[in-house]
């Protein structure tokens, strides 16, 4: 077919960017898409040719991918989220006030192609929900009246100026927080590398290529009791230590910014705030590891941060910081980042490196681990965006500093999104360790309108729920872990007593049936089988022994399946069953006595 | 090799000893354990998807897939205990919750995977009250159809598509409960159809379109006999009612090809029942053939042959056989020719020139003879010549397998670009009809090669002269000088180096091994081998003729121009492949033709018997590899005689006339103890044969102070047949036939 000369110089650039050509298949569909404005025949044929790929496994790849479409679909593609974090804050009603202005349900097209809508999961904005996207342009906070207000400038044909920084990550700093990670945020300019410069940005890649032996750098990530920022929490030091020193094979550093659990949106400021300081941390954990190439696997909703990061890596080549001998030290790292497209499960770490390979986000059988066989088969660490930008601090102020700002074990500081009910949702940096209750009072600014909290979703929405009465705990790793929960990603969202958590269980249901990959029986078959229970249930068609089986559905998920995303489901649904009982059973008398619900009811 | 390490676990309190890396799944099949599974495949790469096999493991935290988890000294596996079988109870709960329960109707219902387990692990109510999800079915060829409601996603089909067929037509669609199995063409597929993707499904998902709605499986009988096609020896197993064949498949993994089948195997057997089918003795009034009795047609053709004989001399009847009968019906044949009319004109459409490997080889051909397992199991294969994808699908196979599971090197030369080049260490394109060339430089070095050729055989040469081993595959481009080429420059390799030629139908080897050859007795004896003919003479009877015979083509020309006044052909078209085109039968004085359809030859004859096929009748062949097998009677069709019989009864009515002797066998068997005990190299034991296994034949053979052997140019000659054609059966092969990919490949 015949590209633009555009597309067709991203498409000869990708073609050869890879060890193997395969991973481009999943860019080289989302910029063809950006262009065509949908996956045409042609385009799969061109895309096989260039990559020696057949039909089918273009096509068993891209249908994996919600981002990526078979037909047409508007000029302007309005995403609408709904996940927990939107819908505690009208993303529900938003959604059923789009329908109503373009006259299209979901996933459909006007008839002029201008406008189609889709209901879409978490895309990243929840300090700044209810949130849209219009094609790759973010829209937060967004009113119905600010609905109409843009879909009246695009229909004229004007382009509304989308958020800039997110909304949220800005704000007066909180008495309680201790930015590190963070400290650049705010500054004019300062994802560009002057700026960066100007603010100690590779100072500690020099210490660390000048000064240290990779050892050494290890050791001194081991000291800080740096933990995987991502969601499991694994020391990270431990992790590089890892790697076989002795293997032939090349080793690689991927950085997982596919930040999509429910809650969470920290990793989206990091980068398109700092992105020279993950840059930086990149080649230094290459450099521990003795890697020379490196990817940043960025979800595919966050392409305006792609760009300022490619921005940054470009940059980051021209003064010597990537590329053949840095700094003279005769080490060498080259880095590259990678497009997602729409797949929550490719945040797991070994789906990631088959996504980055361009298949399918279906997760690798374990053991083996990256750190002996992660990409292309190949000794790989992989880290989350707030783990690998830590580790600059790391090295600049050494381990046990860094260490000491956090609590034993859980060293440093945090980056803690907090969304929902609270008068300032927010991402703040705090200490590891500080008082839940502490922090949602005194630095999230309290429950909105004076109510009363009901419940809090710790780190993002695979984790257990607490009750109100459960959030007097320090939040490190540990002492969260021993109250029932999980830290995870640091997205908490705050539920306030209006809520319905039936509803709520639904809704994270939803995004767990609708991400689950299908590999294994149980995430496949429990998560589509609870999500109609739940819907069934929620719309007052429950049966009393249908309580008992959706915490025993549940708990048969619980540790059977492939890969953590059925726990992922299964536990926070345990959680709301079993904590909020008498919802559920209340919900059996035709009733749902929480306001939220109601309304919802009535929506539909 | 060096020996492997044992590791001892102990599974539900027994203890068992197993190499290091076995799979835990694998260890507890030792033990006659089951651990249930769906996604496990031997063979295939691990999934870990269904995780039916979720066993307990001390010290482990959670349940362990026992597919994945390999044995360790130790191990304390529990398969059985109330948290195991909670799990594959709640798993089948799971599974069957999008799941169809059309059972009744379903073509798989009656020996379906999940219909068993959920009889023996599943619970007996159902808790889900939810709608499932439905999707239409789908058809995607004539011959596969997808139901994906009833689809559990094992991803059988896709690996083995990919991984076992290497054509990569299916992949997973969509995502989540919505995933399904999707076609490479959108909406059906374009592939080889071997069909292997229905078999492997567990459940009904995939079903044929050959065999669906037609049956309950109880319905039928099972028959295990050998794949009539190509010279490859797949074991099929035919499913019967009312002695019809309703569908081939080997699910039991019994055979030398295990599961594996092509096409052909697999579909190619609807010619039995074809409305073309022989099934009355015809005999010639005029210009036209005319349905006789039996008895007509074999007195008629008995006493022609016994008048001409005694008119013109034994040497003036020619006989040609089949590369499809039987060794004892070959064996039969070459007996009358030799024994009853005292002549060499006997042979058969060679394919192969296993004679010329044979006598290359010399005494050392029955150590050299490479099986289809040993093709496997080979660290390094060298394919000259052939596109085994196509010709011949099992080798292809072994190959394909070989390399998968123990890094098997593969080297190709061929004058075509062919499949399997994507899985060679090396491929090596010369110039049309340069094959044999390259096989002469790479013995000599001498020869005009084309530009840089000679250079990637002499890389070719570095490679295999480090190898420990190497199996030798060839096709039809080397016959005679050429195959003594290629002995001669692979006998200097330092490794151990064993050879398969490859011929082309299903017994076309049995056909030489037999003797059906005019220059050799059978075992590929000369003519003057003293021993061999005198141990055949004393079970014949008779004298056994010292002058060599015509060749078929020569039969053939001596037929049209009169000088061989009879000719007898068993399922052969030899005026289609060797005669010269408008002469029709030319001045030949007699025709005796057994037949499944009125072939080309079938047409000129004076009577033609009406023949069983192979699917019809008992009796042993032998595969290209040298690999003996015995044929099973699955079908029945009324009105044909197996050759067996045929010669039998012919062989009774020239004894009346005083012409031979009657062949007094009373079955198949008791020709294949005489060939047992006359030719060399078929001595082998018959418990192997008898329980379905294949015996390798070990040639003894002795130059017996001969030059080298040579065969004139264009005697060998390749039907090369591709996937969807098959000779004379393949014609009649329906619904093989109307696939748009036997078309395709039809077009040059």
């Amino acid at each position: 077919m015949e590209l633009s000369p555009k597309l067709a110089a991203k498409f000869d650039h990708l073609q050869s960017a890879y060890p193997v050509k395969r991973s481009a298949l999943i860019p080289m569909l989302m910029y063809g898409q950006d262009e065509l404005g949908y996956v045409s025949d042609e385009l799969i044929a061109e895309i096989g040719k260039r990559l020696d790929l057949n039909n089918v496994q273009i096509e068993e790849t891209l249908a994996y991918y919600s981002m990526l479409h078979r037909q047409p679909i508007g000029k302007h593609h309005v995403q609408v989220c709904t996940n927990i974090a939107c819908m505690l804050r009208g993303g529900t009603e938003l959604l059923e006030h789009a329908k109503k202005r373009l006259e299209i349900g979901n996933k459909q097209v006007t008839k002029d192609g201008v406008f189609s809508l889709e209901e879409v999961e978490c895309m990243g904005a929840c300090t700044g929900a209810p949130a849209i996207q219009v094609n790759y342009d973010f829209y937060e906070n967004v009113s119905t009246l600010k609905f109409d207000r843009l879909i009246e400038d695009l229909d004229k044909g004007k382009q509304p100026e989308p958020q800039g920084v997110i909304s949220g990550a800005l704000h007066e700093r909180a008495k309680s927080e201790t930015p590190l990670i963070s400290k650049k945020w705010g500054i004019q300019d300062s994802h560009k590398i002057d700026v960066a410069l100007q603010h100690g940005a590779y100072q500690a890649l020099e210490k660390a290529l000048k000064q240290m032996a990779p050892d050494s750098i290890i050791d001194e990530v081991k000291k800080s009791s740096l933990r995987g920022r991502g969601g499991a929490g694994f020391p990270t030091g431990m992790k590089w230590s890892f790697v076989p020193k002795d293997s032939p094979k090349p080793k690689y550093v991927i950085c997982n910014a596919d930040e999509s659990e429910p809650g969470t949106c920290k990793d989206r400021p990091l980068m398109e705030m700092d992105p020279h300081q993950l840059i930086e941390g990149m080649i230094i954990a290459g450099r521990a590891i003795n890697a020379h190439r490196g990817f940043i696997y960025i979800r595919g909703e966050y392409r305006y941060v792609l760009d300022i990061v490619d921005a940054a890596i470009a940059e980051a080549y021209k003064r010597g910081y990537l590329g053949k001998n840095i700094l003279g030290s005769g080490f060498d790292f080259d880095l590259l980042i990678h497009t997602g497209a729409g797949a929550y499960e490719c945040g797991e770490e070994s789906a990631l490196m088959e996504s980055l390979e361009g298949k399918r986000g279906n997760p690798r059988i374990k053991p083996p681990f990256p750190a002996v066989v992660g990409l292309y088969g190949c000794p790989t660490i992989i880290n989350n965006v707030e783990t690998l930008s830590a580790v600059p601090s790391i090295i600049l102020e050494g381990g046990e500093a860094y260490a000491n700002r956090g609590t034993p074990k859980n060293g440093g500081t945090r980056l803690l999104c907090v969304a929902g009910h609270v008068n300032k949702p927010g991402i703040y940096e705090i200490p590891l360790g500080m008082n839940m209750q502490k922090f949602i009072d005194e630095v999230a600014g309290g429950i909105r309108g004076g109510k009363k909290l009901k419940a809090v979703i710790p780190g993002g929405s695979s984790c257990p729920v607490f009750k109100a009465d459960e959030v007097d705990v320090a939040m490190d790793y540990d002492a969260v872990a021993k109250a029932g929960s999980m830290l995870g990603s640091g997205g908490m969202v705050v539920i306030d007593e209006d809520t319905c958590m039936v509803d709520m269980a639904r809704r994270i249901m939803h995004f767990y049936a609708h991400e689950s990959c299908g590999w294994c029986i149980p995430c496949r078959e429990g998560t589509s089988w609870l999500q109609k229970m739940l819907d069934r249930f929620h719309a007052g068609l429950g049966r009393t022994e249908d309580i008992d089986l959706i915490g025993e559905l549940s708990k048969n998920m619980l540790g059977r399946t492939f890969c953590p995303l059925g726990d992922a489901a299964a536990m926070p649904t345990i959680s709301i069953v079993t904590k909020f009982r008498n919802e559920f059973e209340d919900h059996l008398q035709g009733r749902c006595a929480y306001k939220s619900a109601e309304a919802l009811l009535s929506g539909r | 090799m060096a020996e492997t390490k044992l590791v001892k676990l102990k599974i539900d309190d027994r203890e068992v000893e197993v190499p290091a890396g076995t799979l835990v799944i694998e260890a507890t099949r030792r033990l006659g354990v089951e651990v249930p599974s769906f996604c496990y495949y031997p063979g295939l790469t691990l999934q870990a998807a269904c995780r039916m096999c979720l066993v307990e493991v001390e010290k482990m935290p959670k349940q362990q897939t026992a597919c994945t988890l390999v044995a360790t000294e130790g191990m304390v596996v529990h398969t059985s205990s109330d948290a195991v079988r909670a799990s594959r109870k709640m798993m089948l709960e799971f599974l069957l919750s999008n799941h169809p329960l059309d059972c009744p109707v379903c073509d798989k219902g009656g020996e379906c995977e999940l219909q068993d387990m959920v009889f023996r692990y599943g619970a007996d109510t159902s808790r889900f009250t939810e709608e499932k999800i439905h999707r239409p079915e789908e058809k995607w060829s004539d011959i596969v159809y997808y139901d994906s409601p009833r689809c559990i996603l094992c991803y059988r089909c896709v690996r083995v598509c990919d991984e076992g067929m290497d054509v990569k037509a299916l992949g997973v669609g969509m995502r989540g409960a919505h995933s399904i199995i999707i076609p490479n063409r959108e909406d059906h597929l374009e592939c080889e159809e071997c069909g292997m993707c229905i078999d492997i499904c567990p459940v009904g998902a995939l079903t044929s379109g050959t065999y669906r709605y037609k049956t309950r499986p109880w319905e039928m009988q099972y028959v295990s006999t050998i794949c009539t096609h190509c010279s490859n020896g797949c074991k099929t197993t035919l499913s019967v009612r009312n002695h019809e064949i309703l569908r081939a498949n080997n699910r039991d993994l019994s055979g030398i090809n295990k599961d594996f089948l092509c096409v052909k195997g697999r579909f190619g057997f609807d010619f039995t029942q074809h409305p073309e089918r022989l099934k009355q003795p015809l005999l010639r009034q005029g210009d036209k053939l005319l349905p006789v009795s039996w008895e007509q047609a074999a007195l008629a053709a008995a006493a022609k042959l016994h008048e001409l004989r005694t008119a013109h001399g034994g040497e003036a009847i020619g006989f040609i056989g089949s590369n499809r009968t039987t060794n004892e019906e070959n064996y039969l044949l070459q007996r009358l020719a030799r024994a009853t009319f005292g002549t060499n004109n006997v042979d058969h459409h060679r394919t192969a020139d296993y004679t010329g490997l044979v006598t290359a080889l010399g005494e050392r051909a029955g150590e050299a003879s490479l099986t289809m397992e040993d093709l496997y199991k080979s660290k390094a294969v060298l394919l000259i010549g052939n596109d085994a994808t196509k010709q011949n699908p099992l080798v292809a196979w072994q190959i394909r397998a070989g390399i998968r599971h123990f890094n098997a090197k593969l080297f190709l030369i061929n004058s075509e670009e062919i499949k399997l080049e994507r899985k060679a260490t090396q491929f090596i394109q010369v110039g049309r009809n340069q094959v044999a060339k390259a096989v002469r430089w790479l013995a000599t070095g001498q020869g005009q090669l084309d530009a840089g050729v000679a250079e990637k055989l002499s890389t070719l040469k570095s490679a295999l002269e480090a190898e420990g081993e190497l199996a030798i595959v060839f096709g039809s481009e080397l016959a005679g000088s050429s195959i003594a080429d290629l002995v001669g420059f692979a006998s200097k390799l330092p490794g151990k180096i064993r050879y398969m030629g490859l011929g082309d139908y299903a017994n076309s080897r049995g056909a030489a091994d037999m003797g059906l050859l005019p220059d050799r007795l059978p075992g590929y004896a000369y003519l003057d081998n003293k021993s061999v003919s005198d141990a055949l003479a004393k079970h014949w009877g008779a004298t056994v003729p010292t002058k060599p015979g015509m060749t078929a083509p020569e039969m053939i020309a001596a037929a049209q121009s009169g000088k061989l006044k009879a000719l007898y052909v068993v399922g052969a078209n030899p005026f289609a492949h060797f005669a010269k085109s408008g002469l029709g039968r030319g001045d030949l004085g007699f025709l005796v033709v057994h037949e499944l359809f009125l072939t080309e030859t079938a047409r000129l004859a004076d009577v033609v018997f009406p023949a069983c096929s192979a699917y019809e009748k008992e009796g042993s062949v032998t595969n290209t590899a040298g690999e003996i097998q015995l044929l099973h009677k699955a079908a029945e069709v009324m009105g044909t005689r197996s050759d067996f019989d045929l010669l039998r009864i012919l062989s009774h009515q020239l004894e009346k006339l005083g012409c031979g002797r009657a062949f007094h066998f009373k079955t198949p068997t008791a020709v294949f103890e005489e060939i047992r005990n006359t030719v060399p190299g078929y001595n082998v034991h018959p418990a192997g044969l008898l329980t379905g296994g294949a015996e390798p034949v070990k040639m003894q053979f002795s130059t017996n102070g001969h030059a080298p052997y040579d065969v004139p140019v264009e005697l060998i000659r390749s039907a090369n047949d591709n996937l969807f054609t098959s000779g004379t059966l393949g014609r009649f092969c329906t619904m093989m036939q109307s696939l748009p990919e036997a078309e395709a490949e039809a077009k040059p």
